[in-house]
């Protein structure tokens, strides 16, 4: 799932102060995991800004609502009303949402009021980590379905580096070296030999490098 | 009820405002016992930022 994290109040009230009808828009689905950016947290949030608007002296009508997806036509038809009502969207959706409810609605202002980090797993209640880089060529047939390039600090295809210690990252103890990772995984898997397989240079081009990507399914597209 | 009293913090007011207590309705002598407490931490405090804020407003319209 997309993970998110919250902006900073000061840093949402400096985008929304000079509006005078403020919608709290939240993303029911990804952020809503992470309890950055659902429906439940827009409604926080639109109650914190009121409280602020009041403390300040400003004459604000803060509107508070959700949609379970805001990167899909269908869900964002549903938005239309609330929409139009405001002067300003602050979205909690991620990246993609807060640009796809801006191009839904081209004549609306609509900010961010999250951060997006990364693609990753809940470990535990409230505790995310990264997985997924989306390099757009998956190689976790070949590493015991350990990503190096979103686990290993320095994307090595082929590791562990001289870096690693007991287990570790040089960049960081706390995150465990994911060739020492992929090293365990394969040989408790009784395919340890595959360690020894040289993986050649990876093709960026499947990634950021080549551009924005653009993907469509013949038989489904209209 | 942490996360309520850090978002408190976030709006400046104070996060002793608030405080939850599981209480059996069999239990009213410990219920006026926090009351009385829980007024008297309140008044102690004085009055909230938005009744100042509040206040302040209604000041500068009469003025």
């Amino acid at each position: 799932m997309i993970v998110g994290k919250q902006k900073s109040l000061e840093e949402i009230w400096d985008m929304v102060e000079d509006y005078q009808k403020v919608l709290v828009f939240g993303c029911n689905t990804c952020v809503a995991i992470c309890h950055e950016g659902g429906n439940k947290e827009a409604e926080i949030l639109g109650s914190l800004l009121r409280i602020k608007a009041k403390q300040e002296n400003r004459d604000m009508e803060i509107k508070t609502g959700g949609i379970e997806r805001q990167c899909e036509h269908e869900y964002l038809d549903q938005a239309s009303e609330a929409v139009e009502e405001a002067d300003v969207v602050l979205s909690l959706a991620c990246g993609a949402g807060v640009q796809f409810l801006g191009e839904k609605f081209p004549h609306k202002t609509v900010l961010p009021g999250l951060n997006t980090t990364f693609i990753g797993v809940v470990d535990a209640p409230g505790e995310f980590s990264e997985r997924c880089q989306m390099c757009g060529e998956c190689i976790l047939h070949l590493t015991g379905g350990i990503c190096p390039i979103a686990r290993c600090s320095k994307s090595l295809m082929n590791g562990p580096c001289g870096g690693s210690n007991n287990g570790s990252c040089e960049i960081n103890p706390d995150i465990p070296c994911a060739w020492q990772l992929i090293h365990e995984r394969l040989e408790a898997q009784g395919r340890g030999h595959l360690i020894d397989v040289f993986i050649p240079p990876k093709n960026w081009i499947t990634s950021r490098a080549g551009g924005p990507r653009n993907q469509k399914r013949e038989d489904v597209a209209t | 009820m942490q996360y309520l009293k850090t978002l408190l913090v976030k709006v400046d007011i104070d996060p002793e405002r608030l405080e939850m207590y599981n209480l059996s309705a069999a239990m009213g002598p410990k219920w006026m016992e926090i009351c009385t407490e829980f007024t008297e931490r309140i008044k102690k405090l004085g009055p909230s930022p938005i009744w100042w804020a509040e206040h302040d407003h209604k000041k500068k319209e009469s003025d």
